[in-house]
């Protein structure tokens, strides 16, 4: 045997083995698979996140689930805030759907107008245990498309030092939006701190910032006739007011999303900024309290009810499933120990709320505006909306633009995604 | 042996069957299957139809053409300051001077640090109250209070390009420095002995000879800071106002945060345009370089 036919002789052995290989990786993830199928059916479900933000009682409540319900076991997987909703789309739109999946309530228009989630077969009964603007965010063409997971209130923190600091009562915090700036705008002018934490970052929480003051100051973005009223007088002032916060809060807002305030804040920097629940734990070495959002002229106490719901996707085969795991999690009991785990606000005003209260006062400024809490706008692309949103708002703290063209800049755009 | 012959002409493309199958799946595959989605509505729904070139006409008709621009000025830019700052660091990385070896391998950490952790870092240093530059801007009386580098427009957008200098200078420089270190001692020699002094060498000997790798490093550097994502999108995710989206983030926004994936393949399409015609030039002075060199054998 010559050198070319050893190293073809070679070669050829090479090829063989490969291919024998991989014909037996076929082989075994096939009979897996079949197997796995065989005993139990895995019921994917993508949460966002990771396990410490609620997961321990998340994973007790699917492993009672399976308990009684032995021919499913739930695949959970945890995908990182960024990607999770992506992942979730991306997988439905290319034909290879999650069971279930924890989606932005507001992107549920958008996925049922796509045929990409079935409704969530909710009873009265089960709808009643919601408060009204609550089930709103969930709810179109009269169907119920995910079951509300996380929801969340927003309120303004202030500084109590600070506020001594500058001369001002600790104990009084603004309550309509000339105090806030008045306040703000005496704690930058008396002391080495920024009176107020603006956000106005390309991060959708300056749209849900901005919709804060929208809400406070009696304005909407779509009507209940699913008409476009964003271009309103209401909405006008608040972005001159939120344009005009800019000169009492830390130079440069664009460079802060609602989070990034937090250390500013928890470092005495900031004297007030307006977000969620879960910045108490977060705000450990100042003397703060908490109040509702101050209210804007036109408007009354109010703010923006955000929920992330469990949507069930179309195309599973397990839909069925999918829709009662999904109605078990989200049950008052189950919902109530994953909010108290998660540090979120609860949903129900469910008998263990009154212990909250009373264990923690600070519950009652994100509790109190439910009942007059305006919901995120429902639209078909609520990307495009946030973008619109988002650039009217940079717009005006750039100088670009001014706010009442601003305001009808993004009215004429959100027409397009209604 | 004729047969044998023939089976010996099939064998090389035998062996090179399984990289051409594995290279057609996860190149060619995707790349049809773009320009296929490029001509269609396809989105969320599950159903697409043909568009013809409705996609192409709808983003020549809004901001695409200024997003092209505004990323070429990004790429040229950093591009520009990566080369200028490689060559000067390989140069002075081939100096003698005691201690180079440890001074190479301190040069490598921007390039080894995973690049999401580098630029949170960068997005610390660029911050008004808490970072590094605003604080000694302040302290050596440059700025008069603390200065967001991401919340103004030309600011962020030179932020991006510092940050992916950042990032991309050591590779140049290695490159360039392994370049140097082939030019033959003697060259330098002999022009030192013809009395050329330190500048005229690196002008006359240094440069003519490593300038091949530096035409293929700008054209490869070209290419990856053209497709650059992570670095923008972690630090401005393309704002203020779309200040610092180039085509790569745009093609994101639409294909991925919107998902109009037909809007979003048409996008892509124009940057397979764009880097194939790089590689077109880069290949082309490849092939340049090679025949020079092959003539330059010849005559000595």
């Amino acid at each position: 045997m010559n050198f070319r036919q050893k190293q073809r002789e070679e070669t050829v052995k090479y090829l063989t083995t490969m291919t024998v290989l991989m014909a037996l990786g076929v082989a075994f993830s096939f009979v897996q698979t079949t197997t796995t199928r065989a005993e139990t059916a895995t019921l994917h479900m993508i949460v966002c996140g990771d396990y410490e933000w609620g997961g321990e009682a998340a994973e007790r409540h699917i492993g009672k689930w399976e308990a009684a319900n032995p021919s499913y076991s739930v695949e959970l997987e945890y995908v990182p805030w960024g990607q999770c909703q992506e992942k979730s789309k991306t997988l439905a739109a290319a034909g290879k759907p999650p069971a279930l999946a924890y989606m932005g309530s507001r992107t549920l228009k958008q996925l049922a107008q796509n045929d990409l989630i079935v409704p969530i077969a909710m009873s009265d009964e089960e709808k009643a245990s919601y408060a009204a603007p609550i089930l709103a965010t969930v709810t179109a063409n009269g169907q119920v498309w995910g079951a509300p997971r996380a929801f969340s209130t927003k309120a303004l923190f202030w500084n109590k030092d600070l506020f001594a600091a500058a001369g001002l009562d600790p104990e009084t915090p603004p309550k309509t939006w000339d105090e806030m700036y008045t306040f703000a705008s005496t704690v930058k002018e008396k002391t080495d701190a920024d009176g107020f934490g603006l956000s106005a970052a390309s991060f959708n929480n300056t749209m849900h910032q901005f919709m804060n003051y929208v809400y406070t100051n009696g304005g909407e973005v779509i009507d209940a006739d699913g008409e476009i009223v964003f271009n309103s007088p209401n909405n006008v002032e608040a972005l001159t007011f939120y344009g005009k916060m800019a000169e009492v809060s830390e130079p440069g807002p664009i460079a802060y999303d609602r989070d990034k305030l937090h250390p500013l804040f928890n470092e005495a920097k900031i004297a007030m900024m307006i977000t969620g629940p879960w910045a108490r734990a977060e705000i450990t070495d100042v003397n703060w309290d908490v109040a509702p959002i101050p209210v804007g002229p036109r408007g009354r106490p109010s703010t923006l009810l955000i929920t992330d719901s469990l949507a069930v996707f179309k195309g599973s085969g397990m839909e069925d499933a999918a829709g009662d795991l999904a109605r078990f999690l989200t049950s008052p009991d189950n919902q109530f120990e994953f909010e108290k785990s998660a540090g979120l606000t609860p949903l129900r005003n469910v008998a263990g709320v009154a212990d909250l209260r009373k264990e923690d006062p600070s519950w009652g400024a994100f509790l109190d505006a439910v009942e007059t809490g305006g919901p995120e706008p429902f639209v078909t692309d609520y990307v495009a909306l946030e973008d619109a949103i988002i650039e009217a708002v940079q717009g005006v703290l750039l100088g670009e633009v001014k706010p009442a063209d601003a305001i009808a800049e993004a009215a004429r755009r959100l027409e397009e995604v209604k | 042996m004729r047969a044998l012959g023939g089976h010996q002409a099939c064998f090389p493309y035998l062996l090179l069957m399984p990289a051409l199958v594995v290279t057609l799946a996860i190149v060619g595959w995707p790349l049809v299957e773009t320009v296929r989605l490029s001509f269609t509505d396809a989105a969320l729904k599950p159903t697409e139809n043909y568009v013809g070139f409705a996609n192409y006409a709808k983003i020549f008709n809004g901001s695409f053409p200024s997003v092209i621009a505004r990323t070429f000025v990004w790429m040229t830019t950093s591009v520009g300051l990566k080369i200028a700052i490689g060559t000067a660091a390989a140069t002075l990385l081939n100096a003698s001077v005691p201690g180079r070896n440890v001074i190479r391998v301190l040069v490598m950490p921007p390039w080894i640090v995973p690049i999401a952790i580098g630029v949170f870092m960068w997005s610390w240093l660029y911050n008004g109250q808490f970072g590094m530059i605003s604080g000694l801007g302040q302290r050596f009386g440059l700025l008069s209070g603390p200065f967001e580098f991401l919340a103004f427009k030309d600011a962020a957008f030179l932020a991006t390009i510092v940050t992916d200098v950042w990032i991309g200078t050591p590779m140049v420089a290695l490159y360039l420095l392994a370049a140097m270190q082939s030019i033959p001692a003697d060259l330098h020699e002999a022009a030192w002995c013809d009395g050329a002094g330190r500048f005229y060498r690196f002008r006359r000997v240094t440069l003519p000879l490593i300038m091949p790798s530096i035409a293929t490093m700008t054209l490869l550097s070209a290419i990856w800071t053209f497709n650059s994502f992570d670095i923008i999108w972690i630090l401005t995710e393309g704002g203020p106002r779309d200040a610092t989206t180039t085509m790569i983030i745009d093609t994101f926004k639409t294909a991925i945060s919107r998902n109009r994936y037909g809007e979003g393949a048409a996008r892509a399409v124009m940057i397979v345009i764009f880097l194939s015609l790089f590689s077109g030039v880069y290949f082309y002075l490849l092939a340049r370089l090679a025949r020079r060199a092959i003539r330059a054998g010849g005559e000595r």
